[in-house]
């Protein structure tokens, strides 16, 4: 006996000694995008009910009788698949033909690739196999694109599936990465803290300013504002398409411990303004590191995304509208806190105390995994 | 009755419990599943690549063998009493097997007939085939329909029996109640007597169900076959609720009529396993590791005795599961939640999927395993949830002392 023939009665011989489980019947379509391929699995058992296997009528399926039914199978099969491209139906091309096994026994186990014309990729499946035999029978439907892989169903109810579904359309590409965008930006607490930070300068009141410049201060301190924002903004996007479109990499253990490192320096120079009073100079630096922060959280999420460019603008601007979003909650706050008197002497130091010490601790934490 | 006595069990004709299930959707549920189908679409894990297609396979090697009793495959039958036969054999086949195939192929045939054409048999057929899919409103609907509109004692008995049954699997004991008291007039007998107590027993007074019911029991004489094995069953599970050893012996009665009544196979394997008694489980759940509730027992089991096997049986269960989870809709919802708990301690997940469960299914097993997850999830608004409803029905279970 051969080594390979061996190797079949051996996996032979695993089928029949494992107790199969009973489960509703399934089969398995598996769909390739990227090599327009699909494979597709059927029970043995469930093949039984459209194609005479069991020829000698002894209820058990023998290689020779699978063998034997092998054109009839293949085409019955086959016409229970339609896929589609916008230009017409996709042909299917033959290339593995055999047994594979699921949780339930053996499969047959067919892989193709799919012809559509001019070279397109297919852009939907229709599968009715099995549904007049079986109402509770489902295809299920594994579809690889790129890094993405999605699954779905296909029944009776819905024997259509759309193959592009995976990736997502314009709009809700769009939507989808504004509202990441928002989310990564409250639930990042090192951006808010630096946001905090930037911003705390803007709120401070010179007592030794007469009272007719205060109306004129709070002018110049929302401009102040609007400055360190916009420059915090505009360096972070800078970053992140560098990033999102693979143009600049840098590695993510640096850049989250230069994050937390930019935060305490920031704290620092509200206290002793090292670097200089213009903030929005200070925004801009740091903020070009941040932009390479933001960019590794995009990079998880953008695996399989086809209009990379929109997916971006989405995750931007959902940063903007995050960190617009606090500051009008929170820079009136800040400025109604800063007539106390209190405030100056005991919050703000209290602020950029806690501020420094939380940053410093995940400085250490994240230089540790570098 | 139409198939009281044709059938092996009364088990299978009643099903309080049916082997294999579909999650329902009910108000409530809906949020577990949504939660839990979620947790599944975000792990990345949920299906592991195809096993390679082997092409060279040998001639002579059987690759399978097919099921004697197979749908038959020669088109529509001839009467509406064929299609019933045909129906009820596949239902009776996929209950005896725990084979949910046999349920697709059932409902194919009702599929193939116009809905008011239905006559009572095949509509009390169709609430049967529906319970077992868990889809208990469009059982109920059936069900009811026949009530309203049939005079036949037959095919009363056997909607009031069932209807009753899904009120007490969903834990509406006050529904329940008087449909007991219905059967008690239109059809006298055991079936009857163990309807009351299980209600009872769920409300507050196992003792004297138990008490009674016994004394039934041995008092009736020409007792059908069918109403004494449902006695014993009954007696079996309030005899668990009252932590009375008793229990086995009850259920050990029933199997050795039917050994394929999986769902009292289950139930005593489980009665084994949380008295210590793991060989025991094994030795009832041997040979029967293709129907998910009994796979699961003798996974937990295995691991109890640090058997070598375990990881084998538990790995298996976790392909099972990852494709049951994948088509999404034919899921025990049961057997996955406690196999997340006692094999893959994860309680998170396990509490979504036993609260999901718990939404449509409140057996005591159901509610014990709620409980178990809520507490190993640490979860005390489920807890407090799964409490206040044990108080206000007045339920108490030794099978569960965390309830209080």
């Amino acid at each position: 006996m051969s080594a390979k023939k061996l190797l079949a009665v051996l996996i032979m011989a695993a089928f029949a000694s494992t107790a199969f489980a009973h489960k509703a019947s399934d089969s398995f379509l598996y769909v390739d995008m990227d090599a327009s391929g699909i494979r597709f699995d059927i029970a043995l058992r469930d093949l039984a009910l459209l194609v005479p296997l069991d020829a000698n009528g002894d209820q058990r399926i023998t290689g020779q009788e699978l063998r034997a039914q092998r054109t009839l199978a293949t085409q019955t099969v086959e016409n229970a698949i339609t896929l589609t491209s916008e230009q017409g139906a996709c042909k299917l091309r033959g290339q593995a033909w055999g047994l594979s096994s699921h949780s339930d026994g053996p499969y047959l186990a067919t892989q193709y690739r799919i012809d559509c014309p001019n070279g397109e990729l297919p852009e939907q499946i229709e599968y009715t196999l099995l549904f007049d035999q079986d109402s509770l029978h489902r295809g299920l439907v594994e579809i690889t694109a790129g890094e993405t892989r999605s699954l779905t169903v296909l029944s009776p109810d819905k024997p259509v599936v759309d193959l592009t579904g995976g990736a997502m359309g314009a709009w809700s590409t769009f939507g989808t990465f504004l509202y990441e965008g928002i989310v990564h930006l409250l639930i990042g607490l090192d951006h808010m803290l630096f946001l905090l930070v930037l911003v705390l300068p803007a709120t401070l009141i010179n007592r030794r300013q007469s009272n007719q410049d205060s109306t004129r201060s709070l002018k110049s301190r929302l401009l102040q504002l609007a400055g360190i924002v916009t420059a915090f903004t505009v360096a972070h996007s800078i970053t992140l398409a560098l990033s999102a479109l693979n143009i600049v990499r840098l590695p993510i253990a640096w850049v989250e411990t230069v994050i937390a490192l930019s935060i305490a320096v920031a704290a620092l120079n509200v206290v002793w303004p090292f670097l200089g009073r213009k903030t929005w100079k200070l925004a801009f630096a740091f903020g070009l590191i941040h932009g390479f922060g933001f960019a590794s959280v995009l990079g998880d999420l953008t695996g399989g995304v086809s209009n990379l460019a929109l997916a971006l603008a989405g995750f931007n601007l959902g940063v903007e509208v995050g960190q617009l979003g606090l500051l009008i909650i929170g820079f009136p706050l800040l400025y109604a806190m800063a007539h106390v008197r209190a405030y100056q002497r005991f919050i703000v130091p209290l602020i950029l105390m806690g501020v420094g010490i939380v940053s410093l601790m995940w400085v250490a934490e994240r230089a540790g995994a570098i | 009755m139409m198939y009281s006595d044709r059938t092996p069990s009364h088990r299978t004709q009643t099903s309080l419990h049916p082997v294999f299930s579909l999650p329902a959707l009910r108000r409530g549920g809906a949020f577990w599943i949504g939660f839990g189908l979620l947790g599944v679409l975000c792990s990345s894990a949920v299906m592991a690549a195809p096993s390679p297609i082997q092409s060279d396979f040998d001639d002579d090697t059987v690759l399978v063998t097919l099921p004697a009793s197979a749908p038959a495959n020669d088109g529509v039958p001839s009467s509406p009493e064929a299609t019933a036969r045909e129906i009820q054999r596949l239902i009776s086949e996929a209950r005896r097997s725990g084979d949910p195939r046999f349920l697709g192929y059932a409902e194919r045939l009702f599929n193939q007939q116009a809905s008011q054409d239905l006559n009572d048999p095949l509509l009390v057929l169709r609430a049967t085939l529906a319970q077992s899919l868990h889809r208990f409103d469009a059982a109920r609907q059936d069900l009811k329909t026949v009530l309203d509109r049939s005079d036949a004692p037959a095919q009363r008995a056997q909607a009031l029996l069932t209807l009753a049954n899904i009120e007490m699997v969903q834990g509406q004991y006050d529904r329940a109640g008087p449909l007991c008291e219905q059967l008690t007039t239109e059809y006298p007998g055991l079936i009857a007597s163990s309807c009351h107590a299980q209600v009872a027993a769920r409300t507050g007074s196992a003792k004297v169900a138990y008490d009674e019911l016994a004394t039934a029991t041995r008092s009736l004489s020409n007792v059908s076959i069918q109403g004494f094995l449902w006695a014993q069953g009954t007696l079996g599970d309030i005899a668990a609720q009252l932590g009375q050893n008793s229990a086995a012996g009850h259920w050990q009665r029933v199997l050795s009529q039917d050994p394929d009544d999986l769902y009292t196979r289950a139930q005593l394997a489980d009665w084994y396993l949380q008295n210590e008694n793991p060989r025991q489980a094994l030795v009832l759940t041997e040979g029967y590791e293709a129907v998910d509730s009994l796979a699961v027992i003798r996974a937990i089991a295995l691991h109890r005795v640090n058997h070598p096997d375990a990881p084998a049986l538990a790995s298996r269960l976790r392909e099972r599961f990852d494709e049951a989870l994948w088509r999404g809709s034919m899921l025990h919802q049961r057997d996955l939640s406690r196999f997340e708990l006692d094999i893959e301690q994860r309680p998170g997940a396990a509490l979504q999927h036993a609260m999901a469960n718990w939404a449509s299914q409140r057996e005591p097993l159901d509610t014990r395993l709620a409980l178990r997850a809520a507490l190993a999830a640490q979860d005390k608004a489920a807890l407090g949830r799964l409490q206040e409803w044990l108080k206000q029905q007045n339920q108490t279970d030794a099978r569960y002392p965390e309830a209080s």
